[in-house]
């Protein structure tokens, strides 16, 4: 059971760095920068951990330490 | 070789150490980094090469990591991840054109932290509670109607959907009102969303001074102990992603 929490902590933040590298911060646009291609696999990635939050929910887990570590 | 960007930050005279700093740790698929600087501001890059490799999660975790270790001794500007450039002088024209843009947004997180606050609860658990609230008034609503048929069945249908759902907002905006009363001592700048999924009804950030770190989650701890049916999701601190509103063409 303690192994699953870890796991699910491990997944909410990935989840939450992902969704911070993916979707915020300086936006730098025009001819002399370059995207990169296969972003597509990394958004599909976001999605599957979305769910983890939800199990997190039905599974009670009520505790994520807030702190440095489990970044 | 394509130059990833990933962040902006203020070294002023602490070149050396950034420049240090940048020889200790790795990029992306272990490539080095370096600092492309005007003025008191630079630019972290590292090689990267977009043909050769598939971009998947494990890059956009590498990324963050940098972001991080950098976060951890300067204030910075995130960049989104996937912003490349070809070479050097791109990315020092880049700083030069936009230099007011990060000096002033640099200066709004300086010596701030971000936190992130997600609220989950178990939807059928609680909505069903909040349902049972609004049928009385669902009840009062279909003595108005004389006649049953189709439509006036359609209509009271609509209308108890209505009033579910506003009756499921006016709840998360109670919410919503108790944090930012709660928190108001802190002066954080928030940001909130509400029912991002069914289970989760609440999604905030916070940007606040780094001594009122502790204090912080010390309240958000308080406000979990007053809510046993919802859980509190707390992460932090963060570099401030989600105060970075730049959009630079």
């Amino acid at each position: 059971m303690q192994e699953n929490i870890i796991d699910q902590s491990k997944d909410i933040t990935i989840l939450e760095i992902l969704d911070r590298v993916l979707n915020k911060g300086v936006v730098l646009t025009g001819d002399i920068v370059i995207s990169v291609a296969d972003i597509d696999l990394v958004y599909l990635g976001v999605k599957l951990l979305l769910s983890s939050v939800e199990t997190m929910q039905k599974n009670k887990l009520s505790t994520v330490k807030p702190s440095l570590q489990i970044k | 070789m394509d130059k990833i960007i990933y962040a902006i930050l203020t070294s002023n005279d602490r070149r050396d150490e950034l420049t240090k700093l940048l020889s200790e740790i790795r990029g992306i698929s272990d490539s080095a980094l370096f600092n492309i600087t005007y003025n008191n501001i630079s630019v972290v890059a590292g090689d990267f090469s977009s043909n050769k490799i598939i971009v998947d999660k494990e890059f956009a975790i590498d990324y963050a990591r940098v972001i991080e270790d950098l976060a951890q001794h300067f204030t910075l500007l995130p960049v989104r991840f996937g912003t490349l450039m070809e070479s050097p002088d791109a990315i020092k024209e880049i700083l030069i054109k936009y230099y007011d843009e990060f000096k002033q947004n640099l200066q709004k997180v300086e010596n701030k932290y971000e936190f992130s606050l997600k609220v989950l609860w178990d939807y059928e658990k609680c909505s069903g509670k909040i349902r049972i609230k609004t049928e009385s008034e669902d009840q009062n609503a279909a003595k108005l109607f004389h006649h049953n048929s189709i439509s006036t069945d359609y209509l009271l249908k609509k209308l108890k959907k209505h009033r579910f759902e506003n009756a499921l907002l006016k709840h998360v905006e109670q919410l919503i009102e108790e944090i930012s009363s709660h928190l108001a001592q802190l002066n954080p700048i928030h940001k909130f969303q509400k029912m991002v999924t069914p289970n989760i009804i609440l999604d905030a950030v916070f940007l606040l001074e780094k001594n009122k770190k502790d204090e912080f989650i010390h309240a958000i701890d308080h406000l979990k102990s007053q809510h046993d049916d919802l859980n509190f999701l707390l992460t932090g601190p963060w570099p401030p992603y989600n105060f970075v509103e730049i959009t630079l063409k």
